[in-house]
């Protein structure tokens, strides 16, 4: 397996996202930039250029066409992926912690952060494809305060109504994307911090990671979880890699192994489990702290991880990674 | 009397394994054509009653 190494940023990563044709890679830091990289030679192919705080997160619509990007500048913002120009800003009281395209690229939603006498808020805006996407609306189409613990992630759950959220308190929840109507939860579903969640292809599960060690794959219809995988660490990434029956972890080290590896040696790990038996089947080496966001192709060919190192790292997959079967001849659907 | 244990306790980690992988499977056609039918009505209810008996048929391959 080849590793990439992309230089480009000069803070923590803090998510990295591939387009859905998996030739592009976007990634966005605490140094404000966010960047969009070749993912077969890791040539830098631009730089989103305007937030004026750490960008926490970023989504792209299936099209390549739009990005959106959420900031501790209290901002939103729209991109176009081609040309690298703001389209559009949205304004909060707070930091934008969470965005994600609606399956349909019509609907973004975004989490804004607790503080300074502001509740955590969701919100979900319409957004207008027609024209060269300046034209867009500034007010929500539904704007609701989770009760309880506070959302930290989310996403559009198996249709355009739903929105699944994780929370600081490791529950997991769907509401109504409409009336903000929680209408399933699970209080239990982690034991700590969810700091992740990505959605299967035909988004009928997800997985989750979490600050309790655990990541943890949920049907997205009963919240119900369906597999766990027990590390020996608190984990801040999971994704499910197509065509394979692996799920990738990152985080930090273990505690055991802290003492006797100096930070210069790049033992920071991306684990790859076995999706079905929960066991791990192996791990990639390479950042210098811990592992804060992970990536899968969609086509399932390569994966990327990004480091609080300031690193991204992008492995494509070799021959024998496609061909290994660890647990011998088992059929088994995606 | 070590390689009987050994071969006892694999072939019980065998049945475990495929015993996992026939329930991954049963769930993965169950949940896709649960959803598939939720999407089609909407996110309304799901109607997959009628999709019972064919699901069972695929459980039946593995």
């Amino acid at each position: 397996m080849r590793p990439i190494l992309l230089q480009g940023h000069e803070r923590s990563l803090t998510q990295i996202k591939f387009n859905s044709e998996g030739d592009l890679l976007f990634s966005c830091s605490k140094d404000h930039i966010i960047n969009v990289w070749f993912t077969e030679n890791g040539e830098r192919l631009g730089t989103y250029d305007g937030h004026n705080g750490a960008v926490w997160t970023i989504d792209v619509d299936s099209q390549s066409r739009f990005l959106v990007s959420g900031s501790a500048d209290n901002t939103m913002r729209l991109w176009s992926v081609q040309s690298g120009k703001c389209l559009y800003t949205w304004e909060f009281p707070t930091a934008v912690k969470r965005v994600a395209f609606s399956e349909d690229d019509e609907q973004v939603v975004c989490i804004t952060e607790q503080r300074m006498g502001h509740q955590g808020a969701i919100r979900v805006f319409k957004i207008n494809r027609d024209g060269d996407g300046t034209n867009q609306s500034k007010e929500p189409t539904s704007f609701f305060y989770p009760v309880g613990s506070k959302a930290v992630v989310c996403a559009f759950g198996l249709n355009n109504n739903q929105i699944i959220t994780g929370h600081e308190s490791g529950k997991i929840a769907i509401f109504d994307a409409k009336t903000g109507d929680e209408v399933l939860n699970n209080e239990r579903a982690h034991m700590d911090v969810v700091t992740d969640l990505q959605l299967s292809t035909d988004r009928t599960y997800f997985i989750t990671s979490s600050k309790d060690k655990t990541a943890r794959i949920h049907d997205t219809r009963t919240l119900m979880v369906i597999k766990t995988y027990t590390t020996e660490t608190p984990l801040n990434s999971a994704a499910l890699a197509p065509g394979k029956p692996y799920v990738l972890l990152g985080g930090g080290q273990d505690a055991m192994s802290v003492t006797t590896t100096s930070l210069r040696q790049g033992k920071f790990e991306t684990r790859f489990w076995h999706k079905i038996f929960e066991e791990e089947v192996g791990r990639v080496k390479g950042h210098f702290g811990p592992v804060n966001t992970i990536a899968v192709s969609p086509k399932g060919d390569c994966y990327a991880s990004g480091g609080e190192d300031g690193f991204v790292r992008v492995h494509h997959f070799d021959e024998s990674y496609f061909r290994a079967k660890p647990y011998g001849e088992y059929e088994i659907e995606e | 009397e070590d390689a009987a244990e050994e071969s006892n306790i694999s072939a019980e980690l065998i049945a475990q394994r495929k015993r996992l992988v026939d329930e991954w499977n049963a769930w993965r056609l169950r949940s896709k054509e649960e959803s598939a039918s939720e999407k089609r009505h909407g996110g309304k209810k799901a109607a997959s009653l009628e999709k019972q008996p064919k699901e069972e048929a695929k459980e039946e391959i593995e």
